[in-house]
């Protein structure tokens, strides 16, 4: 039995453990300081909130674990949400076919970040910058205001609930979970570490790096398409800005979890409990009237502790 | 989309093997004289006295905040508080100069201060803690943020002295007083990049922190001051945009950080450290303003250049590149 939990437990990475750990004291002081946190209610509204974050959490999570960045998610989502309540326009019947087209776009235009970085050896940032602004640009060429809307039955995908548990992070569980199984057991997904551990090194034994790069941003396109369609169902219309601020939020989850920055080390089960990290802080802090100002502060604060307390744990 | 178009003609046409090397060398500089020249061709307005005043209005700020950011960009990391910084400083302008004359020295050394702290505590993240400059600089860059509206409870305010309005929008003998500070401090910077040991050092570390650290360089001491002259020439470039622009919201030079990044990578310098400069820096600023503003003379929508910047982005940059393989 003992030799089992060694097992496992070796196979884990040591900054799971943090977060996690940080993650039980959160809800327990949280609990203790607010009488309203510890409730069943509102840690379903925390896991309704929290599922965008996921989203694009676990695209930003592929991408940097081969020791890239993709700064175009918010503009992408931006792009992504307007488009589609823009063309569905209250019409029921054109649901499916919309969102089964914006997802492609988003699949689309994360490969072409993809084909840039690999084509033109473009460092990452600097290609998702450029692409940043150009989708920018393109939603508000097509429009300056939230356009179009969405029939009420698709908030099911935001506020809908399967006995008692909201939809949304269900389907965000659901694609953690392939996506945690893709990447331990799927040879694409070993290939994602090995490409972001050493690329030399991968492409002499024999790795596609360029397939395997391609693949990453194309994801990280499918999640920010995602989510616009997600942040639809729950606004209840686009948006030509409300992506904004997803690009850097992606980002502190995933570092928070332990995925490193240089890439081949991390994984998306530490992303996924720095998502629950910041979204029951935030949580949390508003239950203490605490200004989003201020949580802001916080979130930079964590970000360094975390950070320089993992790489102080490598060396 | 013109200008990009127009220059892949001009890179088919200037193929002869004679020119290739000059182009390489010079790429960006010729690119753009060629934005210039095609401009001037297209729209009448564009070589008008008061038209370059407005380019060179705008490109003052930017230029400032680029020649930092390509101080750290040598050692091989990135500043993304430039934008932030900027804009506490634009609410350090109002909130210690309350809109009186007498207090824009102050409201100078106050923020000069203020960027230095920051700076250092960039710096001291990057080297000291080993933080990667990107979670480093975002991370300061969301504390700023939460400092300046948790103190102006993220009220916009023009309570800021008059004199940096003139600073701003000003001319001295027809040249605007914000290119002469640009020049000024390029002059500067240009000195202590160019010709002190500082400067050789920088190079050096960027280019191999590792030899650097054995030839007995204190790279961490290189590496700090760098971020340090990035948050000072930022918190200049925020006075300075907070005087063309006059009063403060909060997120005053909102996008220079990434802007300012383009420049110095479509100047010709690599992520990797230990390449690039600030005349290419400052070539590239004029690029990205050159391009806003034959976008809008063009009668094509504010959208447009957007979509343009982000398309010069990424081919400049990855001209470069072929240029060094």
């Amino acid at each position: 039995m003992k030799t089992l939990v060694q097992r496992v437990t070796r196979r884990i990475d040591p900054s799971i453990f943090i977060v996690t750990g940080l993650l039980v004291a959160l809800i327990l002081g949280g609990s203790l300081l607010s009488d309203r946190f510890g409730t069943l209610q509102n840690f379903a509204n925390v896991l309704e909130q929290c599922v965008s974050l996921g989203f694009v959490s676990l695209g930003q999570t592929l991408v940097i674990l081969t020791g890239g960045i993709d700064l175009s998610i918010g503009a992408l989502i931006n792009l992504t949400s307007s488009l589609t309540s823009g063309f569905i326009n209250g019409r029921a019947e054109l649901l499916i076919p919309v969102i089964c087209g914006v997802l492609l776009l988003g699949i689309a235009i994360g490969a072409l970040n993809g084909v840039l970085v690999v084509g033109l050896g473009v460092h990452p940032l600097v290609v998702t910058i450029g692409m940043m602004s150009v989708l920018q640009g393109v939603t508000l060429v097509y429009t300056l205001m939230p356009p179009g809307s969405v029939p009420l039955s698709f908030e099911f995908f935001a506020y809908g609930r399967v006995w008692g548990v909201p939809f949304g992070i269900m389907v965000m569980l659901a694609i953690f979970l392939v996506l945690g199984l893709f990447l331990k057991r799927v040879r694409l997904g070993r290939y994602i570490y090995a490409v972001g551990g050493n690329i030399e090194a991968a492409r002499l034994s024999g790795i596609s790096a360029n397939r395997v790069l391609i693949f990453v941003y194309a994801s990280c396109g499918f999640f920010a398409a995602l989510t616009g369609v997600y942040l639809v169902s729950r606004m209840g219309i686009g948006d030509p800005w409300m992506g904004q601020g997803y690009t850097l939020a992606s980002i502190t989850p995933v570092v928070v979890g332990g995925t490193i920055l240089a890439g081949g080390k991390g994984g998306v089960l530490g992303s996924l409990i720095g998502v629950f990290l910041i979204s029951f802080l935030n949580n949390m802090l508003n239950f203490l009237d605490v200004s989003t100002f201020y949580q802001w502060i916080v979130q930079g604060v964590i970000i360094i502790i975390a950070v320089s307390f993992y790489i102080e744990r490598q060396r | 989309m013109r200008g990009s178009t127009i220059t892949l003609n001009k890179r088919q046409w200037l193929r002869p093997d004679l020119l290739v090397p000059l182009f390489q060398r010079y790429g960006l500089f010729i690119f753009l004289i060629v934005l210039i020249v095609t401009a001037t061709a297209i729209s009448p307005h564009f070589m008008t006295s008061k038209n370059i005043k407005d380019i060179l209005n705008q490109a003052a700020p930017l230029g400032m905040a680029a020649m930092g950011q390509t101080f750290v960009i040598l050692t091989g990391g990135f500043d993304l508080s430039v934008a932030s910084l900027m804009a506490t400083v634009a609410v350090i302008a109002t909130s210690v100069g309350r809109g009186e004359n007498a207090m824009v020295i102050p409201v100078f050394l106050i923020s000069i201060a203020f960027a230095s702290a920051v700076g250092f505590a960039n710096g001291w993240l990057v080297t000291k803690r080993k933080v990667s400059p990107f979670l480093a600089t975002l991370a300061t860059m969301i504390v700023l943020q939460g400092v300046r509206f948790g103190y102006t409870k993220g009220a916009p305010s023009s309570n800021l002295p008059p004199a940096f309005r003139t600073f701003g929008t000003g001319d001295f003998f027809e040249v605007p007083i914000n290119l002469i500070a640009l020049a000024f401090l390029t002059l500067l910077f240009a000195v202590l990049l160019y010709r002190t040991s500082y400067g050789r050092r920088l190079y050096l570390t960027g280019g191999n922190p590792r030899a650097a650290y054995l030839a007995g360089i204190n790279t961490d001491g290189v590496i700090i001051l760098a971020y340090m002259a990035c948050a000072v020439l930022a918190s200049l470039a925020g006075l300075f945009l907070v005087g063309y622009v006059g009063s403060v919201d909060n997120w005053v030079g909102r996008g220079y950080e990434l802007d300012s990044i383009a420049a110095v990578v479509m100047g010709g310098a690599s992520f990797k450290g230990g390449q690039g400069g600030i005349f290419g820096s400052l070539a590239g600023v004029l690029v990205l303003i050159v391009i806003f503003n034959l976008v809008l003379l063009l009668g094509l929508p504010v959208q447009a250049q957007m979509i343009v910047k982000g398309t010069v982005i990424i081919l400049a940059s990855a001209f470069y590149l072929s240029r060094r393989r």
